[in-house]
């Protein structure tokens, strides 16, 4: 390590194992101070032990307590921009997916960030982020030829205009209170069941 | 995605939509209402479009998926586009404000004890002198509008925001723990987090935002810039589903109805019986005599209309507490950012389509000191 040595401040106020890459980052010689766990401690946490970076779940509601301090606080890390065209920017883009978000002190060399995103990343995979998105989108889409066919059902039967085939579907969502995805399933399955 | 389907069954689509399925964010309050009653009630697949919701779990969050793509748009903060497009403290990128979601509807709780100091001293100054320390008072992000209503607030009654208190950025879940615990004196927020304070005995709701500037604007549908460009078409439809969506949760009756919608535990996670009072506006806090204007989602169209003055307003707190410093944006006026920002062209359009009346381009506003704003 240099002799200017970073200091490294965690934030371990939610379920991801953040607290993990404490071990890795001393190994490698920064220097790792007190952990913060709750929003309430940040400010002091911060004002007293000036941190280089602090790294943060992305999910983690004490991020806008950072976003105040960052403003308000000329010696306060900033959020990372994570769009600059600087060569780490795949690196920032790749923590961020996996849910790590980095606060940095002003005019830290990106370079001297990467070896910390890349302990980062090594412990946090994404895939399963990733795939759990992907079915929610195809379970989207499903939902709305659905829709289409208990509208277009209502039309038909009722010999109703399209607009108020929207109309009775959301009456009949709320009156049932469920989704009018819902409504329409159930409408969907009986015109199936009794074909 | 099957194009043909949808063009078949949506025929009041207006231009080939560059883009029909959306993600949009939002933060776990109960403004989140006309966003919620969108999906529920799928307001989006007339016009083409299919909405997905997502929630965040801080402003941040927000700020970075807008940024990043991860969302299309979102329920936001008006100051939090204001920062972004100048880069406060965090990213700066060109943004936009499609429309106002909701007017009024936040407030300020002070702790029990604090507001019985208030009420023995009639005076606020005084009463934050009986605490013999420096007061905390807690917001929601240092360029939102929570912190520029509790910053005007305080200073239309004598007391600076940088100077005479400690100004701090807490989640609301936590404000009502850390008001009980007296590590804080008093919050800015949206709602319901007022109503859980009173209900846990934490703390006393004092002053709604209404009192502060009446009609004021609070959450906006907010996107990058780079998305109304690439995706015109898109965006007047997310406007013109959104309106309806607006229209239809203004209703007293619909204010009920989507109330157990928000309590779920994919929106509020919060009890229905904590979200229905404030929301339907039935009750302020157990100060108010009279209950203070309720949360605004439509009221004919004058909530919506992203108006230029309002973004101006503030650009212009922004410079009375030194968060934009003279120089920074040097060469550009406050009207032609607010003008770049505020897609008022692209509402008018969503506004004529949804048969939606537009307000008057010009309003003087009146605040709570009496000084006035156009």
């Amino acid at each position: 390590m240099t002799s200017t040595m970073l200091r490294i401040l965690l934030v371990t106020d939610t379920d991801k194992p953040i607290g993990e890459m404490r071990e890795a980052l001393a190994r490698l010689g920064y220097e790792m101070l007190a952990e913060a766990a709750t929003p309430q401690a940040l400010p002091k946490v911060v004002e007293r032990e000036r941190p280089d970076v602090i790294i943060i779940d992305t999910e983690s509601p004490s991020r806008d307590t950072l976003e105040h301090l960052a403003v308000m606080n000329e010696a306060a890390p900033r959020p990372v921009l994570m769009f600059s065209h600087d060569a780490n920017q795949q690196l920032i883009r790749e923590a961020v997916d996996a849910g790590v978000t980095a606060y940095v002190a002003e005019g830290l060399a990106p370079e001297r960030l990467a070896p910390i995103l890349e302990v980062a990343l090594a412990r946090f995979a994404h895939e399963e982020k990733l795939r759990q998105r992907l079915a929610k989108v195809e379970g989207e889409l499903a939902e709305r030829k659905t829709i289409d066919r208990a509208k277009r059902l209502l039309m038909e039967r009722g010999q109703m205009s399209e607009h108020d085939a929207y109309a009775t579907l959301r009456k009949r969502a709320m009156d049932a209170g469920v989704r009018l995805a819902e409504i329409a399933r159930r409408l969907v399955d009986a015109a199936d069941s009794s074909r | 995605m099957d194009t043909d389907t949808l063009a078949a069954s949506a025929p009041d689509i207006a231009g080939t939509l560059e883009k029909t399925h959306l993600r949009l964010g939002f933060v776990a309050l109960s403004d989140a209402a006309p966003l919620v009653a969108a999906k529920v009630l799928e307001f989006g697949h007339r016009h083409g479009l299919t909405l997905e919701l997502s929630r965040q779990p801080s402003w941040a969050a927000v700020r970075d998926k807008l940024l990043s793509g991860e969302l299309d748009a979102a329920h936001a903060l008006y100051g939090l586009v204001y920062g972004v497009q100048l880069g406060i403290g965090g990213p700066r990128a060109d943004m936009a404000v499609l429309m106002v979601l909701n007017r009024n509807g936040q407030a300020i709780t002070l702790s029990s004890k604090l507001a019985q100091a208030l009420d023995d001293t009639g005076n606020l100054k005084a009463a934050l002198a009986t605490l013999g320390r420096t007061p905390v008072f807690a917001q929601t992000f240092p360029t939102g509008t929570h912190a520029m209503w509790l910053y005007y607030w305080l200073a239309a009654q004598g007391v600076h925001p940088l100077e005479d208190i400690e100004s701090v950025v807490i989640p609301p879940p936590r404000m009502v723990d850390a008001l009980a615990r007296e590590t804080l004196d008093g919050f800015c927020a949206g709602e319901p987090w007022h109503a859980l304070a009173e209900a846990n005995g934490a703390g006393q709701t004092v002053t709604s935002t209404s009192e502060i500037w009446p009609g004021h604007p609070e959450k906006v549908l907010a996107c990058q810039r780079e998305f109304v460009t690439r995706y015109p078409n898109t965006a007047r439809a997310l406007v013109r589903t959104m309106l309806e969506a607006c229209r239809w949760v203004d209703a007293p009756s619909h204010r009920k109805e989507i109330t157990p919608w928000l309590a779920k535990a994919d929106a509020l996670d919060l009890p229905e019986a904590l979200i229905a009072p404030r929301l339907v506006g039935h009750a302020g806090g157990v100060r108010f005599a009279q209950p203070p204007l309720p949360v605004a989602f439509f009221d004919g169209g004058a909530v919506n209309y992203p108006r230029v003055s309002d973004g101006r307003w503030f650009l212009a707190q922004y410079r009375r507490w030194h968060l934009l410093r003279d120089g920074d944006s040097a060469g550009e006026n406050d009207a032609a950012i607010a003008a770049a920002i505020n897609q008022t062209a692209l509402y008018r359009e969503a506004a004529a389509l949804a048969d939606v009346p537009v307000p008057p381009e010009n309003r003087t506003e009146v605040f709570c000191d009496g000084a006035t704003w156009a």
